[in-house]
């Protein structure tokens, strides 16, 4: 290259980005022409622009998809787990060994059959559906607010009932979470 | 203690630590993120290419090259991602108009630079993909004019052009007169 001749744009860019081979020779003529150094200069001021470009922040965490679960909580120790299963045993043994004592000790005790227990529940059963069935609000009959149109035991029954399926569908839900 | 460096949280993750990958994924996501923001200037789809990048990567990590640095090949392979991206999709998402913080300024400033970076993001996201690209390539993560032919596999006279090109157009959109 002749100091006469004006560097070209391709060539101002491979100097910029150290590719090419004639620097000296291209420092040279920068120096002695101010076209070619106000183009050089109009480069160096883009090359500035783009390297003033902050960074932008994530407005989510990349690494969480990646990363494990968080884990179950942790289970019992083995020996501990053998340690309750022992014990369920032994309080099984010692209850079937103790049963005739009981049945001694304790004669006047009597436990209603299972049969009477389901009759009763049944009975209950019945007498709630025909108190349900002749149920009427009370029109003005405020004094008589007292007196209770369904036994309470009934209401009890109907009360352990939906705790039960309260519980068995809140255990299922918890079951399904941790799976 | 130490914290671990790249390599020993890719050999953990080779042998399926899913933590050490996430935190080899926390310690390059901004990076990377920034990468695809700048190629796309799409913030949801920056997220989602950046996402993917890390997805890719995982796959391909029993092939790394443990001698080389992570960070510039990660980077390298966000940058072809959204090359990929920018080829199957017509630019018809709507860019953003994020403005850049930068809170070592005063209020006045702050505008100033926000704007500048706005018009920088915008003048790239101007130009053609490929130019876009090897703008990211040369300017971002400095690779050099033969190492960026043989990323994108196309020709080192392709790579002088396509810069030169996006250069001009660059300063066109830039510092042209008011």
């Amino acid at each position: 290259m002749h100091l006469t001749d004006h560097i070209s744009d391709v060539q101002l860019n491979e100097y910029l980005d150290n590719e090419i081979a004639n620097r000296a020779e291209i420092e040279a003529h920068l120096d002695s022409c101010d076209e070619c150094a106000a183009r050089l200069f109009a480069f160096q001021t883009l090359f500035a622009d783009l390297d003033s470009l902050p960074e932008v922040t994530l407005s989510t965490d990349l690494a969480a998809r990646f990363r494990p679960r968080p884990s179950l909580p942790a289970q019992l120790p083995r020996w501990l787990t053998l340690t309750a299963s022992l014990q369920a045993a032994a309080a099984l043994v010692a209850l079937i060994v103790a049963i005739p004592f009981f049945s001694i000790m304790l004669p006047q005790v009597e436990l209603p059959s299972f049969t009477t227990w389901l009759f009763e529940i049944q009975s209950l059963w019945t007498s709630w559906l025909n108190t349900l069935s002749t149920f009427q609000l009370p029109i003005t009959q405020f004094p008589n607010l007292a007196t209770y149109p369904v036994e309470l035991s009934t209401l009890f029954i109907a009360l352990a009932i939906v705790s039960i399926f309260w519980l068995f569908g809140n255990g299922l839900l918890l079951r399904n979470r941790h799976s | 203690m130490n914290a671990p460096t790249d390599r020993d949280l890719i050999l953990r993750a080779r042998r399926g630590d899913a933590e050490a990958y996430g935190d080899l994924v926390a310690r390059h996501q901004t990076s990377v993120f920034n990468v695809c923001y700048r190629i796309l200037h799409n913030r949801a789809d920056a997220e989602d290419l950046a996402q993917e990048t890390f997805i890719r990567a995982l796959d391909r990590l029993h092939t790394f090259d443990l001698e080389r640095e992570f960070s510039p090949w990660i980077r390298r392979v966000a940058a072809n991602l959204c090359l990929n991206h920018l080829d199957a999709h017509k630019p018809s998402a709507a860019l953003d108009e994020e403005r850049d913080e930068d809170n070592t300024q005063g209020p006045g400033e702050q505008v100033e630079v926000k704007e500048r970076s706005e018009q920088i993001r915008s003048a790239l996201a101007s130009l053609p993909s490929h130019y876009r690209v090897v703008v990211e390539l040369r300017h971002y993560q400095e690779l050099s004019y033969d190492e960026i032919a043989s990323e994108l596999d196309i020709p080192l006279s392709d790579v002088k052009s396509h810069l030169f090109r996006a250069r001009k157009l660059l300063a066109e959109k830039l510092h042209a007169p008011d």
